[in-house]
């Protein structure tokens, strides 16, 4: 539960590296998420080089957090891998939100920088990256050794909440 | 537990004990719900909290995968509000909402399963109509809890093929 409530997005990091077997990690707790009859269409592309963090920054304004970020992991979906069609969307957000959450367990911080559903940014990805053209990005996950400490927010909102119905 | 133990062992858990959850673990649940990242920070998500037996029995007459909420001790549904979200990051966000759900729960002992609504359309129709669902906010999806009465060792889903290094 701590981990739950203590994630924050971090910005700014120190430029130190995450080691291999840690990334492995994260990647087994992403591909540890449901997924709809099981259909597990993720893939996974773990970008270290910094030319293409740049590459990446130029595409996606929002991930300038990537230039001292130890690894860019962009969580995508093959949608020719579902069983069960519409919810890869679904799926890969799950399997990102176990990455994050392990990522804030383990002491290093993230943020999740949205890629679909704008076109050109999927378009522009998948040309940098040489996805296959049915492979769709759903995220840029910009990932380092914190260097700013968020405390916990409280967004719990009563009125969010309704029972029974509406 | 352990967050890395709470996400590693999570199942899809559809056989409860009469045992019903105290509000209270209810609330922790909402809370780590709320607690998920959204686009811009514009939390978009509502939540329907459900343990009226009458009700729950209703959703399986128009969702066919649902027949566990017979003996769930609630569901939640999880919503998005569309004017506050008008782009399709709602439904990043309340998936994101929607699994921390499930890795709570996990780490408070209970059992649950996540049943797909969104996109499909009769699901979506018949989630509105029977919770009274205004126009503007769309049904994600409805997570079944309870005690499970069934233990289900965690899975080996760790697939080297699905990663790829600095380009595809």
């Amino acid at each position: 539960m701590k981990t739950i409530l203590g994630r924050r997005s971090i910005r700014k990091f120190t430029g130190e590296t995450i080691p291999d077997e840690d990334v492995k990690k994260l990647l087994e707790a992403a591909m540890a998420a449901p997924s709809a009859c099981n259909q597990q269409p993720w893939h996974f592309v773990v970008v270290r080089d910094k030319k293409t963090h740049g590459a990446i920054m130029d595409i996606q304004p929002y991930t300038k957090m990537l230039e001292k970020s130890s690894v860019a992991i962009l969580v995508c979906a093959d949608p020719d891998l579902q069983t069960c069609p519409g919810f890869w969307v679904q799926d890969t957000s799950a399997a990102t939100e176990n990455l994050l959450l392990a990522v804030h367990a383990m002491g290093y911080g993230a943020t999740w920088c949205g890629i679909y559903p704008n076109d050109e940014k999927v378009w522009q990805i998948r040309e940098l990256l040489g996805l296959p053209k049915q492979v769709m990005p759903l995220n840029v996950i910009a990932i380092g050794v914190p260097d700013e400490e968020k405390p916990p927010s409280d967004r719990y909102k009563e009125e969010r909440i309704h029972h029974e119905k509406w | 537990m352990e967050a890395i133990e709470a996400i590693m062992s999570r199942r899809s858990i559809r056989k409860y004990s009469d045992k019903k959850i105290p509000e209270e673990i209810i609330t922790k649940l909402l809370k780590a719900a709320m607690n998920a990242p959204s686009a811009h920070n514009r939390q978009p998500w509502h939540f329907i909290v459900v343990d009226d037996r009458e009700t729950l029995n209703k959703v399986p007459e128009y969702h066919q995968y649902s027949k566990m909420l017979e003996n769930a001790s609630h569901a939640i549904v999880v919503l998005g509000d569309n004017e506050v979200q008008t782009s399709d990051f709602w439904i990043h966000d309340c998936s994101a909402a929607t699994e921390n759900i499930l890795i709570a729960a996990n780490a408070l002992g209970l059992g649950a399963v996540w049943l797909g609504v969104h996109p499909h359309e009769t699901l979506i129709e018949g989630t509105k109509k029977l919770f009274n669902i205004p126009a503007h906010v769309t049904p994600l999806g409805i997570i079944s809890l309870g005690y499970p009465e069934e233990t289900r060792p965690p899975r080996e889903n760790y697939n080297p093929e699905r990663i790829h290094r600095n380009k595809w």
